[in-house]
């Protein structure tokens, strides 16, 4: 210690120079301050901003310098042997000078702020924000790193050995494997988790250079080609032994299971089928998100970049669901299909907004930002057709066959238009006149459409293709859902929130059964299974969210569950799935995920059970 | 306690294919003087450093006082002083500076001895070390070598490019030192004539390779120059070992490393060989008939 307190003062001594620099520097941001035409409207601006920027460039341009010559120089032009010849520890050695080395770059720095900071006070604060202290540190940090970095780079390089060459390839792999450990947690939007790990990273490549510095001056000595050898074996193999335990920790966070999903969970389900995406921050691994596509029917799943997980969309089969998955700058859409164990890759890639797949999934078509509609075939694995479509506030689009495209747009008048994709024609094909936003929800035919006027309250039955009003199902009423059921009949729910009514009619809007509900304040249709409507909502009195089966023919609610935070299917097609519904997904307040069956009322734990 | 100052065993030093320093083994003993010749490249630097626990030899070991170089280098170098090949300071540490920065790292330190010498070799304190002459940074590394009475005194070609008042200098002032204090001396050098009169034993360095380490007094003495007035001469080598025998004037020069004068007179008087001259040398000479010899 004592030694090493001797080191570090012989080497300030020897740079005493710089700090005689610094306090010329100190002193030029009020000099500029006071030359008219240089202060501009401030002249306490000028100041803290002049003595912030040479701050910042002098500790820098001292890091570097003096990282490049404290140990490497001194190595080369065969000066350390000034201090081998003494005695002084190898540790003594390197801590002196590296001490001395430091407090340069902190003492400069401090030289030509503190004056400035002290004389400018409020001016100081509002110009370097509100963190200054943070600012501060933050370039003091920088300059430290590049000064510890400029050091191995010179100890390398003025040892003029080959073993220069395995150094690049060895700083290489660590770029390329650091890069490798933070993709996985990018993706998982893991944000804590990556500064974290860049600070545990960050450290240990200070320990590594630190303790490579004290190592090669242990080693070395007097000999540059050997400190060059010794500061290589402790650096590498110390990045080695950290990058190994960071893969080993990212390895742990990635392979979180669907079981682990504990905070932050979200799911969507398909409208009908057996897949539901779950996504969630997983126990002990910070906010690192994990995404999976689960079939729910026979259990398998699949990982998926959990920044696609509202992008899943199903096919209305409800056997495959298309994923994107983020590759580079663009999107694979890979096709997971119930009873197959991997995914078929569509070989379609694309940076479009957003995609909606064909009842039988053979084609996809995607609508790009600035709203061209593109026709993808899957299994000839090229595009058809490609048209602008008119710009709209909103839209819905829907395969109506393979070969035709219809098109929703509120703008705000609801137009219709239809693409033929065989003909590659976009036509108009009809509208419903409106100065708001309109709901529409086609049969399972595309042949009549419910069209919900929400600001309005009005309910009414419209042809699906040219939009001509067909029916007045409800008006004045406060409807609170509507939906077709998958064999054609309509739904809807009205009424005060007191009593609610859920009512059913013919697909020509011919009233069949009105089923009364009770005190409902918030009710959601979603779907039904030839025999149940499957209701979510909340009780207009307790405030408690349910789940409910009413059975259409006998009018009454054969089932209840309750509900915490029901899980919405994910839909681009407006219609019914073809389908029945089986099961609908609730997330509890531990964030767990169960599925309930509304012909049986049995639940059971897809996670955390 | 070990008597020897330094030991060294089968020390190797090699760097990449190129060995610097091939098994060398010699001991010093305490209060000797031992004085390490060789050309340019013989490998005498690589062995100081090994010797100062500088570098750590491949193979072998470098021990001073017993202690392993290598592993006890710190607690060492309080005993030792040390005057390197190329002065080392760093240029712009005032002499005074120099003085006080070694004066917090030894135990002990005699401030009045530095600065007595500095004044006899008319060094000031206040002087840039890199504005000294080379005579002078060598003065102040022995000025500062000597101010701990170092046990062992180590001179690694303490007078490669001085002129001879500052070499003269320089071993006046080792050879006063030594006198006083009995102090263990090794020194590289190639001035063999400023060494000869201090020195006790001599080694000699060749291609990295220890191939002499002999006492001085039993190598002088052995080694002689013989001139003959007429030639052909021959010599009985079973008696006389000729190390170099070439023509001189009118005869001939031999230089015999087995000499002594049992055997000049028993060969005289059994072989013809007329007028003879018996010429002692000097360690110079000795040096360069055996580099001649091996070359």
């Amino acid at each position: 210690m004592k030694n090493a307190l001797a080191i570090a003062a012989r080497e300030f001594e020897e740079k005493r120079f710089v700090a005689y620099a610094a306090l010329a520097f100190a002193i030029l941001p009020f000099v500029l301050a006071a030359i008219p035409g240089v202060n501009g409207k401030s002249p306490a601006d000028t100041i803290a901003m002049g003595s912030l920027i040479f701050g910042s460039a002098f500790a820098i341009a001292v890091g570097v310098i003096s990282g490049a010559s404290f140990i490497g120089r001194d190595l080369s032009d065969g000066r350390m042997s000034f201090y081998f010849s003494r005695p002084a520890g190898s540790l003594s050695i390197w801590f002196g000078k590296l001490t001395a080395s430091v407090l340069m770059i902190v003492g400069t720095f401090g030289f030509i702020i503190v004056p400035a900071r002290l004389a400018t006070g409020r001016n100081w604060t509002r110009i370097i924000s509100s963190s200054s202290t943070w600012s501060v540190l933050y370039i003091l940090a920088v300059a430290i790193a590049l000064f510890l970095i400029a050091h191995v780079i010179s100890t390398f390089a003025r040892s003029r050995s080959p073993l220069i060459a395995l150094d690049f390839a060895a700083a290489v792999i660590c770029g390329v494997v650091i890069r490798l450990l933070f993709l996985p947690l990018f993706a998982g939007e893991a944000f804590i988790l990556v500064k974290g790990l860049a600070i545990a990273l960050g450290g240990a490549a200070i320990v590594a250079i630190i303790g490579g510095g004290a190592w090669q001056l242990e080693r070395g000595r007097t000999d540059r080609r050997r400190n060059h050898l010794a500061l290589s074996q402790f650096l590498w193999t110390t990045m080695a032994a950290a990058l190994l335990i960071a893969a080993g920790y990212v390895g742990w966070v990635v392979s979180a299971q669907p079981g682990d999903l504990a905070g932050q969970v979200e799911a969507s389900r398909s409208p009908s089928g057996p897949f539901a995406v779950i996504s969630g921050n997983a126990k002990g691994r910070s906010d690192y998100r994990a995404t999976f596509l689960l079939n729910l029917d026979d259990g398998s799943k699949w990982r998926l970049d959990p920044r696609a997980r509202w992008g899943v969309r199903y096919t209305r089969d409800g056997r495959s669901a298309v994923v994107p998955h983020l590759a580079a700058n663009a999107v694979d859409m890979l096709v997971y299909t119930h009873g197959k164990a991997e995914p078929v890759n569509t070989g379609l890639t694309t940076s479009d907004r957003d995609f909606f797949v064909s009842d039988d999934g053979g084609r996809i078509a995607t609508i790009s930002y600035e709203g061209v509609l593109s026709v993808y075939d899957v299994e000839q694995k090229r595009s058809l057709v490609s048209v602008r479509l008119p710009s709209a506030k909103s839209m819905r689009a829907f395969f109506v066959t393979p070969d035709v495209i219809r098109i929703y747009l509120n703008l705000p008048d609801l137009k219709i238009e239809e693409l033929d994709v065989r003909a590659r024609v976009l036509r108009e094909t009809g509208s419903v006149p409106s100065q708001n936003f309109l709901g529409v929800f086609p049969d399972p035919s595309a042949t009549h459409m419910l069209v919900r006027a929400f600001r309005e309250g009005t309910l009414s039955l419209n042809d699906a293709r040219t939009g001509a009003a067909i029916k007045t199902l409800s008006t004045g009423a406060r409807i609170k859902s509507a939906d077709y059921l998958r064999d054609g009949r309509i739904a809807f729910v009205d009424g005060p929130d007191s009593a609610a009514v859920l009512h059913i009619l013919a697909a020509d809007g011919t009233p069949q059964r009105d089923i009364p509900l009770g005190a409902k304040k918030w009710i959601a249709i979603l779907g039904d299974d030839g025999v149940r409507v499957v209701l979510a909502d909340t009780n207009a009195a307790s405030g408690h969210r349910m789940f409910e089966a009413v059975n259409i023919t006998s009018g009454t609610i054969e089932h209840r569950e309750p509900a915490h935070d029901s899980v919405a299917a994910v839909v681009f097609d407006p219609r019914p799935p073809i389908e029945p519904l089986h099961e609908v997904l609730d997330i509890d307040a531990q964030g767990h995920v169960a599925a309930w069956n509304p012909a049986t009322g049995a639940k059971r734990m897809i996670t955390g059970g | 306690m070990s008597d020897n100052a330094i030991r060294i065993s089968d020390l190797t030093v090699r760097y990449g294919r190129m060995t610097a320093v091939d098994h060398a083994a010699l001991d010093v003993a305490r209060g000797a003087v031992y004085a390490l010749v060789g050309r340019n490249g013989a490998g005498k630097s690589s062995l100081v450093r090994c010797l100062l626990g500088q570098q750590k030899p491949q193979d072998g070991s470098a021990a001073l006082f017993g202690e392993d170089a290598w592993s006890r280098r710190t607690s060492l170098m309080q005993r030792i002083g040390v005057v390197t090949e190329d002065a080392d300071a760093p240029p712009e540490m005032s002499v005074g500076a120099i003085s006080r920065f070694c004066s917090r790292l030894y135990d002990k330190w005699d401030q009045d001895s530095v600065e007595t010498r500095l004044r006899t070799f008319g060094v000031p304190l206040t002087s840039r070390f890199g504005s000294l002459s080379k005579g002078q940074k060598k003065q102040v590394s022995l000025a500062m070598a000597l101010a701990i009475s170092p046990e062992l005194l180590v001179l690694d070609d303490p007078t490669l490019g001085l002129d001879v008042v500052a070499r003269k200098s320089l071993f006046e002032e080792v050879i006063g030192d030594l006198a006083d204090r009995g102090t263990t001396v090794f020194i590289t050098t190639h001035d063999l004539a400023g060494v000869e009169t201090f020195a006790d034993r001599v080694g000699m360095m060749e291609n990295g390779r220890l191939v002499l380490d002999e006492d001085v007094d039993a190598l002088k003495s052995r080694f002689r120059r013989i001139r003959f007035a007429a030639q052909p001469v021959a010599i009985d080598a079973a008696v006389l070992r000729p190390t170099v025998m070439r023509s001189w004037g009118g005869g001939a020069e031999a230089i015999v490393s087995n000499y002594d004068d049992v055997s000049f007179e028993r060969m005289r008087s059994t072989s013809n060989i007329g007028a003879a001259e018996v010429e002692a040398m000097s360690l110079e000479e000795i040096f360069i008939a055996i580099a001649g010899a091996k070359s």
